[in-house]
């Protein structure tokens, strides 16, 4: 009887499976727009909150729709060509441009690697935890990426979406006045200096990333979602950038009604967990601390697994989270050679941060217009997409998104290296 | 031995004298054997496709005869460029999927493509550092050799210019076997996946349909024409079809029923009338399972405490890491193996499996035809939900047996 009632049991979910085609396509969109909150765009918002103050949320709805824009091409992409962004940069440019575009690629995602290793050895910091355990944790999160399948991994990553809640908290916790923080997404009140904006460009710059568009598209073929899926997928991208960018919101909510209001200046996330505490007490300190070592986590799986999608999908290596560590070698030694160099480095207090986010937003700003030209041709090509290449709309949208993120990059290199 | 790499942007002269301009390109036939056709000039007046007749030598520069003209390629010839070159080929012989970092072009007694490189020193020539990397290497003791892969184990994926019968490459594709060739198309994309499965004669083309995976099955009837679904079914068995066809919706299901023809359609019709009596509530979670990896003596002694506890053993299947059921073996193939011999070696690799919705008739008509007392129910991702047995069936299905 009990058998019978757990085969009923379990055609009752098969059915359900089936009925909630949203469930299958889950997964991609969402992670990927999480993982652009990493702990080095945790800084930058929390940097640029306490500088600035309410007027700073403006860039709020620019960086949804760009987000979302990008996602949506990328993973568009991913579905009705079956093939990840790298599969097609070689089989339409060649080997020497694969080349060059991986040795970027690597660059730019290593000094991710590191900002986002530094940012969870920041947070043990805060907890007054040891920096020995920051190689143990990297050392366990790769066993435990190599260890399960990509389903599993997503799942964790789902689950650990949840724990951006804590923003939420540490913005209510912190009394900001609501009215104005709504207002100012759209009319921003006070002085627009060259630095407010330069800022502003710079910190919804840093939302897209050339990782992502990458990683977007190789996730997407993994699951190898086919073309009536489109519309569910579409869906779950735009969500998937509505969300991220809430937490973004309440995250800077946070800093700026406690350390804005009361005129305290912060250089990075970790600063502003502490100095959040005299004002919103200590519970939304440590909350504020937690969301930096979730961000960091997040950033230290998915930034190294875009470069090994990448250089597996440039060089025709397999290498998919679905095959074990024997015959996807070169994918996991890559992934694993970036977060042993990063931890190293990170481990090594001679080293700044600060050269490391230059170079960082130095490659990303020069790669990040070739990606879009890349993205610029795939999605047109008619043997690529069919019918579902893009509408006029979005082109323009496509074209202008590429033109602001190159000056927004520029911009911000020019910012730091000039100390505006 | 030439390499494309090293051939590609080669001044092209004519042989009076006069320069032409850069190689850029072969044209090779899609039929029976890759011999070179054309060759493709830039030149300041833009693309020209020479004829390889008019090629006198190729040896350090191009020379072409000096009546040389220009012909535009048929669609019977394909391009190095378009077709090969960093394309994803299936490897035969290594039994993967692979990139092409190189094609050797071999030039006696005909210009004709060998094979192709799909190794570290394909991609160094394009960068002209093969020599330094061989030094490198050689300083620390170790050489590459070059990951050569010739034409008759090597099938390219990418085939799309207009329809090309390649008469030889269906034999080339059978020496892997079915579930194998399955395994590689699962990761193609869909497009590559159909033209693949056009290249095969047909018996084996439905041998490949059987052994993809449900979904993958689902998406290739779901995205080409009706008429062409119809005409996969009607060649894979009438069981196998009406369970393929029972995953799609029924809108999907009626455009692709009307084109079989009548002696396919009546049986098929009559099984999906049956797909009202699922399965699901016979299932039995009394099975066992192995590992691919187990050593044969280790499953005989776990099976020996194991047994006390199942209502019945009559096979055991094999379930890799991922969970996915990989092969089956009855007791007396475990008891005729020596104990150090790993499951991988003598189980059966094809196994007989139902879904949820295969009705109770599909499921008996497949036990008597492949005279087997159990079927695993499995998912999408060839996990097992449970177990059907022949006495739970004939128990349930009594009274409906003619």
């Amino acid at each position: 009887m009990n058998q019978k009632l757990y085969a009923i049991l379990r055609y009752i979910k098969y059915k359900w499976k089936r009925l909630l085609v949203v469930a299958l396509i889950i997964g991609p969109g969402l992670i990927t727009a999480f993982a652009d909150n990493d702990a080095a765009g945790v800084s930058a918002y929390s940097v640029s909150a306490a500088t600035f103050g309410y007027r700073i949320l403006i860039i709020t709805i620019p960086m949804t729709i760009l987000l979302a824009l990008t996602q949506e091409i990328g993973a568009r992409i991913g579905i009705v060509a079956d093939k990840g962004l790298a599969d097609l940069i070689r089989e339409q440019y060649g080997v020497r441009i694969s080349i060059a575009m991986f040795v970027l690629l690597f660059i730019v995602n290593f000094t991710v690697v590191v900002l986002d290793l530094a940012g969870v050895k920041s947070a043990l910091a805060l907890f007054g935890l040891p920096t020995i355990l920051l190689p143990i944790i990297v050392g366990l999160l790769f066993l435990f990426i190599v260890r399960v399948q990509y389903k599993t991994t997503e799942r964790f990553f789902l689950i650990t979406i949840g724990f951006y809640l804590v923003y939420m908290v540490s913005a209510i916790l912190s009394k900001p006045d609501w009215g104005m923080a709504v207002r100012s997404m759209i009319l921003p009140e006070g002085p627009f200096s060259p630095k407010f904006i330069y800022t502003a460009i710079a910190v919804v710059g840093t939302t897209i990333t050339a990782w992502g568009q990458f990683f977007i598209n190789s996730t997407v073929k993994d699951k190898h979602l086919t073309v009536e899926h489109l519309k569910y997928n579409r869906w779950e991208v735009y969500t998937g950038a509505f969300l991220t960018d809430l937490f973004s919101f309440f995250m800077m909510v946070a800093v700026i009604a406690t350390l804005f209001v009361h005129g305290v200046q912060i250089t990075g996330a970790a600063e502003a967990s502490i100095a959040i505490k005299p004002f919103a007490g200590n519970l939304a300190g440590l909350l504020f601390g937690m969301g930096l070592f979730v961000a960091g986590l997040f950033g230290c799986i998915i930034v190294p697994l875009s470069t090994s999608y990448a250089f597996s999908e440039f060089f025709g290596y397999p290498g998919s989270l679905n095959e074990d560590f024997h015959k996807s070698r070169l994918f996991y030694t890559i992934l694993l050679i970036q977060l042993a160099l990063g931890t190293i480095i990170v481990l090594f207090p001679a080293v700044t941060l600060f050269s490391i986010t230059v170079i960082g937003n130095f490659f990303n700003g020069a790669v990040l217009p070739i990606i879009f030209f890349f993205l610029y041709r795939f999605v047109n090509n008619e043997k690529i997409m069919g019918k579902h290449r893009n509408t006029r709309l979005q082109n323009w949208l496509l074209v202008g998104g590429g033109v602001f993120i190159t000056a927004a990059s520029l911009l911000s290199i020019a910012g730091q290296v000039l100390g505006w | 031995m030439l390499y494309f790499a090293e051939l590609a942007g080669k001044p092209v002269v004519s042989s009076d004298g006069g320069s032409i301009g850069k190689l850029y390109d072969f044209y090779f036939l899609g039929s029976d054997q890759p011999l070179l056709t054309k060759i493709c000039v830039v030149s300041s007046v833009g693309y020209l496709y020479i004829p390889i007749t008019s090629v006198k030598s190729i040896n350090g520069t191009i020379i072409l005869a000096p009546d040389h003209e220009s012909v535009e390629p048929t669609e019977q010839e394909l391009s190095i460029r378009t077709h090969l070159l960093d394309q994803q080929i299936i490897d035969i012989q290594g039994n993967k999927v692979v990139r092409v970092n190189d094609v050797v072009i071999q030039q006696k007694p005909y210009y004709v493509i060998a094979g192709v490189d799909v190794g570290v020193l394909g991609i160094a020539r394009w960068l002209n550092v093969e020599q330094y990397l061989n030094k490198a290497l050689a300083m620390i003791g170790k050489t590459v050799t070059s990951n050569f892969l010739s034409w008759d184990d090597v099938q390219p994926v990418e085939l799309s210019r207009g329809k090309v019968m390649l008469k030889r490459e269906e034999t080339k594709l059978t020496r892997l076997a079915p579930e194998d060739l399955a395994d590689h198309l699962e990761r193609l994309s869909l497009k590559n996946l159909t033209k693949i499965l056009d290249l095969l004669p047909t018996e084996y083309e439905a041998d490949v349909i059987q052994n993809l995976n449900v979904g993958r099955q689902r998406d290739l009837l779901r995205n080409i024409k009706p008429e062409k679904a119809a005409n996969i079914l009607s060649r894979i068995d009438p069981d196998e079809a009406a369970d393929i066809l029972l995953t799609l919706s029924e809108r999907r299901r009626a455009l692709i029923l009307p084109f079989l023809s009548p002696e396919v359609k009546t049986p098929i019709d009559y099984l999906i009338s049956l797909s009202a009596t699922d399965i699901g509530d016979l299932a039995t979670n009394d099975y066992a399972t192995a590992d691919p990896e187990e050593l044969a003596g280790k499953v005989k002694a776990r099976l020996k405490g194991e047994s006390a506890t199942l209502s019945q053993l009559s096979y055991v299947y094999v379930v890799n890491k991922k969970k996915e059921l990989v092969g089956v073996f009855n007791l007396q193939e475990l008891l005729a193996q020596d104990a150090d011999i790993p499951v991988y070696k003598f189980m059966i690799p094809n196994v007989i499996v139902i879904s949820l919705t295969t009705p109770k008739e599909i499921a008996m008509k497949k036990m008597i035809k492949y005279k087997l007392y159990a079927l695993p129910i499995i998912n999408e991702k060839r996990e097992i939900l449970g177990l059907v047995t022949i006495d739970d069936l004939l128990e349930r299905m009594e009274g409906r047996l003619i």
